[in-house]
Formats: structure tokens, sequence, C-alpha cells
């Protein structure tokens, strides 16, 4: 298991979890990174960071310091 | 027999959505212009309410702020949670709820619909980019959803008002039906570790139970195809040719507001003339003719000339949101504002503020989260505004040797010039810096943002948008910039000056004495010794004071003072005598000039830092609803210029410039 932060742009991966109980981690469940959900890697922006995701059909935008927080499966 | 209608309670309806969802056009195509524009109490969120009348019944359109969640976490999203629990002072519990769904992202819309359904509360289901979600290949099984929501789905494209009659139908019959069913998450939420928190396994278990709900309802036809939004997407956020578009789309909303705004504001400028020359020749010369063109007319074009910027701006910053570029932008530029604590949001605000504070202070609206926008707002000032130029060009020109630095095409007065613009940059950069690690440290603030979809922006939207801008500048700042222009104009006026030798004086020394005698001249000796650490004599400290209501009259103030009567600056032979004359001022009684290089470079660091614009400020009140900020801000921002105008004098006097 690694981080969401740590998958190169072009991969998708399924997310084990959010584990974390803190506002943020919270947020991203919210959004829909929950357990079992595909998420694409789609792109980073131009000086490296955030990065661009797919989930559930549509785009979503996280710094890598919040993808360190989604737990993915290799 | 019922009532006749126009006699009926009206109903309360709830607009309840994601941002992004098409809820902006529903609510256009519902109610139309909204009826009432304000904020919730004690918050800066804006409450939006639109009356108009289905089949004769009188229905009150609540447009609540876009939300991810009923589990507020920021005030926008507090205000929707205290609006539908009947919790928010001032406001109905509504009747009834249109939770907005976007049939193209069904599953993270269902997750606040689904909250939204538990609420008990009559809900409508408005299905709403459906024809987006067709060309896609997206079937949606509307009875099925309704179904498995145990509420009313009606599909809407509300540009072109397919489904508006049946919402309102819906909504008119819904207070009568039964109430919809909570969704069932109990058995998913079994599944799920119970040692976490309750709102971690609520968002797990909703998640599930969407999932059933989309398996169900969703028949994604053929496997989408390479559309050319995604073509759009992969070039505008490309490495190289997305970041020279973003260069180009910025120049391009920068030169408007800019350049485009200019001749708009000319004509305002040439209309107030007009009036106060007609004026003058109608009102007999006295205090009340001052009170009228000097005061009134003067405060009037000092509010109306920054409508043409405003209105291109949120012209510029409503169209790029609506084709879903705004966050484009936010996220390319994310990465450098955030090392200094700001965030990719606030990259407009603060581009728009080179040309003017005031629509960058108002752009910063697009910022959702409270503690950047407020970061935001507090350093727009310090960027160069237009309204500083002048000033940079006459003293450049004047003061700063034209000698070659390094290379022969590179002059002197170029680099300073530029140097100034750089100044308010770095300062800003600072301040932002120290302010996100002291004044506004807290928990790491996330930067969670929906990249909507490509799609064609809705004129009528992005017209409301520009007219609300327009109208709540004039309506809710106008009246007291207009206020504080006459105030600071009866300081400049009063009291009256005494001539010992009265007819003896030309009249440019008139205005002169006239000045140096009032509340503002006065004031300006006072602060002398504030102001001579800076090089300055007192009658430049009188100078910045009276530019206090804008900082482009400390041109024409300089004017006054130094007994050269009302030149226009602007013109290229008031500019040259303003020049002569400073450039021959002595200090008193003495033949020591008062302009040296140091002294215009002080002059200049302390405008490009202070926050010498009433305007700006009470915007800033306003923006934020507290007068806090502008007092934090006029104090910070005089301090810094300050001091570094006292360490440019000094620095330069010890080094013999």
């Amino acid at each position: 298991m690694r981080s969401l932060a740590h998958v190169g742009v072009g991969v998708t991966v399924s997310v084990v979890d959010v584990p974390g109980a803190d506002p943020v981690s919270l947020r991203l469940l919210e959004m829909g990174l929950t357990p079992g959900v595909n998420v694409a890697v789609v792109a980073a922006a131009p000086l490296g960071d955030p990065l661009e995701l797919e989930l559930r059909g549509y785009r979503l935008s996280i710094r890598r310091r919040e993808a360190a927080l989604v737990t993915v499966a290799t | 027999m019922t009532e006749p209608a126009g006699r009926e309670r009206p109903l309360t309806v709830a607009l309840v959505g994601n941002p992004n969802t098409g809820k902006s056009t529903l609510f256009t195509a519902l109610a139309g212009i909204p009826t009432r524009i304000g904020n919730y109490p004690g918050v800066t969120v804006e409450e939006k309410v639109g009356r108009f009348s289905h089949c004769g019944r009188p229905i009150d359109l609540i447009d609540l702020p876009g939300a991810y969640s009923l589990r507020a976490q920021s005030p926008d999203e507090q205000v929707v949670s205290d609006v539908l629990g009947g919790r928010m002072a001032g406001v109905p519990r509504p009747d009834c709820i249109v939770a907005v769904v976007d049939a193209t992202n069904l599953a993270r819309n269902l997750f606040l619909a689904s909250q939204a359904l538990e609420l008990g509360l009559p809900t409508v289901v408005a299905l709403t980019l459906s024809d987006v979600a067709a060309e896609r290949g997206i079937g949606i099984d509307v009875e099925a959803l309704a179904r498995r929501l145990g509420c009313a789905v009606v599909p809407v494209v509300a540009p072109t008002r397919v489904g508006i009659e049946a919402l309102g139908d819906r909504l008119l019959s819904a207070p009568e039906a039964l109430p919809p069913r909570p969704p069932d998450l109990a058995p998913h939420r079994a599944a799920i570790d119970g040692s976490r928190p309750a709102s971690a396994r609520d968002a797990i278990a909703r998640y599930a139970w969407i999932d059933t709900v989309v398996a169900e309802v969703v028949q994604q036809a053929a496997p989408p195809r390479r559309r050319l939004a995604d073509t759009i997407d992969r070039v505008l956020t490309h490495r190289v040719w997305g970041t020279l578009a973003f260069a180009l789309v910025m120049l391009a909303l920068f030169t408007s507001i800019f350049r485009l705004a200019a001749p708009a504001m000319d004509l305002i400028s040439a209309g107030i003339d007009s009036v106060s020359a007609w004026a003058e020749s109608i009102l007999p010369a006295g205090p009340l003719r001052s009170l009228f063109v000097n005061g009134v007319l003067a405060g009037v074009g000092g509010v109306v000339v920054f409508v043409p910027q405003i209105a291109l701006l949120f012209l510029f910053v409503a169209t790029l949101e609506g084709c879903g570029y705004l966050a484009r932008a936010a996220f390319l530029m994310d990465r450098l504002l955030a090392g200094v604590g700001l965030s990719g949001k606030s990259f407009i605000p603060l581009l728009s503020s080179f040309a003017c504070a005031i629509p960058g202070i108002m752009a910063a609206r697009t910022i959702e989260n409270r503690r950047d926008r407020l970061l935001t707002i507090l350093v727009a000032p310090l960027m160069s505004c237009s309204a500083r130029l002048p000033v940079y060009l006459l003293f450049c020109g004047a003061f700063v040797p034209d000698i070659a630095v390094g290379v022969s095409w590179l002059r002197l007065p170029a680099v300073v010039l530029v140097a100034m613009y750089a100044l308010g940059v770095v300062v800003a950069a600072a301040v932002a810096f120290v302010l996100s690690r002291t004044v506004f440290r807290g928990p790491p603030q996330p930067f969670v943002m929906e990249l909507p979809g490509w799609r064609w922006p809705q004129p009528a939207v992005v017209l409301e948008r520009v007219r609300e801008a327009a109208w709540s500048f004039l309506t809710n700042a106008g009246t007291l910039i207009l206020a504080m222009s006459i105030v600071l104009w009866a300081l400049g006026s009063y009291p009256k000056p005494v001539f010992p030798d009265a007819p003896a004086l030309a009249e440019a020394e008139r205005q002169g004495e006239a000045l140096r005698q009032s509340f503002l001249g006065r004031a300006g000796r006072v602060i002398e010794p504030v102001v001579k650490p800076l090089g300055w004599d007192w009658r430049l400290g009188c100078a910045a004071l009276a530019s206090f209501p804008a900082r482009e009259v400390v041109l024409g103030t300089l004017g006054v003072i130094y007994n050269l009567g009302d030149v226009d600056p602007g013109e290229e032979e008031g500019a040259s005598l303003l020049v002569r004359r400073l450039k021959a001022a002595t200090w008193d009684g003495t033949t020591r000039k008062v302009f040296t290089l140091p002294v215009a470079l002080s002059l200049m660091v302390f405008f490009a830092l202070c926050a010498q614009c009433a305007s700006t400020l009470v915007i800033i009140g306003k923006e934020t609803g507290s007068w806090v900020w502008p007092v934090v801000t006029f104090t910070y921002m005089t301090a810094l210029a300050w001091l570094a105008a006292c360490a440019t004098f000094q620095f330069g006097t010890a080094l013999g410039w």
C-alpha cells in the first residue's frame, strides 16, 4: 500500500481508504474518495503541484499534501 | 373554493446543490433577476432571493450557496445547513427543497441530495445538464431514480427552459406529497469499522448506497469517446501549451481592464466635468457651489468611474467561471501562491489589482475559503494600481537621472519604474507569508477543488454577475465613498482662509493659501516631524494627506500647494509646469532644494506601499463585512510605507545620491 501522492501521472489506482479523522480527510471522503473507488491521476500542474484526479466521472484537484492522506492499492 | 392566488402566503423554496451544477442558471430560469440580495446576518455569505409566481401562486426562491456536504466545513455550508434546518434568523424554514443534481456527475451530486432527503422536508430533485449527459451517452432512468430517492425527479435544461414548467408544477404539489424517504444507510454503515468517526462512517456508507443507486439507474451507452472537451482539457492543462494559453488569457483580461475600460472612464470624467462646468455657470460662487462641484460632483465622478473596470472584470471572471476555466487557472497557479500562504484562486484578484484594487478585491468573492479570501484582500492593495503610475512616471522622469544601466538601451528611470512594481509584489508576498504563519495560522487549509467540465458560459448568468457586481458596488460602497469624499472636501476647504493682503494675491496663490490654512493643511504642518525622516517638507506631508481620497489626486494637490493653481498634471503642459515648480521648490526660509533623488525615491516608495485610497478601504470593509480589516490594512500599509520610505531616503542620502 502507498499514498496517492506517489502515483504517477496517467496511472489509475484503487482507493484503499482515507484513514484520518481530520477535517481534510473527511472532506476527501465526502468528495467521493471512498474505499474501492478507482482514481486516475490525469495531470500535475506545471510546477508539479497540485494534481488533477478523475474519479466517479468527474475531475478533482488536490495538493500532494492532501493526496498523501489517501492510501491506494498498488 | 381556494383563496384568490395573490393573497396566499408565498411558498418558500430553497435551491440546494453542489457548486458548478447549473444552479445559478436554474435560479435565473425560474425566478429571473433576484428581488433581494444581501448578506446573512453575521457572515459574509450572500443571501439571494427571487420572487416569482407559478400558476398564480407566489414563490420565494432562496438560492443557497453551493455546498458539497451538509456537515458544514465552511461559512457557506454552515448557511446551507442553518437555512434548511430553520435555524437562520430572519429566514423562514423552507416549505420545500429543490435539490439540484448534475446529471453528468450523478454519484457525487447525490451525496448532498441524499443528505437533503434526510431533513424531512418535501423535496424535488432537478436533474440539470440532462442534455449534456445525453450527449455523453449517459442514460438516466428518471423513474427508477425517483423510486430510489422517494421523491419527484424532474430533468431540466435550464438555458432552454426545458422542464422548468414541470418543475414549477412539482413545487406546488410537493407540500401535499409524502415526505421523501431517507436513504437506508444502516446496512452499509454496519460493514464499517465502528471505531471511526461518525461522519467518516456516514460518508463511506452514503457512497456505498449511492453506488447501488447509480448501478440501477445509469446506463453508460458506449465507453466515452475522446470528446472535444478532453482534447481542450489536455491542451489547457499541458505544461507548455497550458501555461502559454494561461498567459494569453490573463494578458487579455489585464489589458481589457487596463485599456478597454479607459474610454468609458474618460467619458465619465468628461461627463462629470461638463456637469461641473454647467453647475459653475448657473450657481453663484460660494460655499454651496464649492460643495456641489468639488464635493458632491467630484465624489459621484470618483465612484462611477470605477464601474467600467468592475463590469469588465466581472464579465471576464463570470465568463471564465461559466466555461470552467477559472478553476483551471487556479490549478495552474496554485503552487506559486501556496508558497506564500495563498492559493491558486488568489491569482486573478491580485492580477486585477494592478489595474485597480477595487475590482480586484471584489473579484476575491470567487475564493470560497474565508482565510484565503481575507489574506488576498489584505495584500491586494499592495499591487501597484494604475493610479500610482502617473506618480511614478512624473518622478522617474523628472528626478531620476537618465543614465544607462549596464547596457545603453536600459535606462535608469525605466529600471526604477519596474522596481516600484516589483516592490509591491515582493512586499505583498512577504506580508502574505508572515500573516499566514502568524495571525491566520490554523489547521492546514485544504485545497480540494472540483475542476468542472468545459461548457459554454450562459450569457444570462454572466450578465447577471456583471449587473450584480456593478449594482452592489454603486449602492453599498458607492454611497459611502461619496460621503467620504464630501467629508474630505470639507477638511480641505475649511476653515476658510484669511488673506492679510487679499487683493495682492494671484488666484493660484489664493488656492495654495486656502489649502494651507484648511484642516488638511494644518494637519500637514502638525505631521511635519513625522515626515521629516522621509526627507519631506510639510507641503509634501500635506499633499500625501490630501491624497487620501485617491492616490491619483496627489499630483493635482502638489500643484495647488505649490501655488500653481489648478493645473492638470495629466496634460503635457501641466506636467512640465509642475515639474519645473517642484524642481525649484526649497525648504521654507532656505535655498536648500526640497526635491532631490532620495526624496523623489522615498516619495515613490511611500506611494507604492501606502493605503492612501479611501475607496479601497471602503470596499475592504464592505467585502469583509467588518471595519476591523480596513483599519488593519491602513495601519500595516502606512507603517510599511513609512519605514520603507524612511529607509530609502536615509540610505540614499548616506550614499550621497
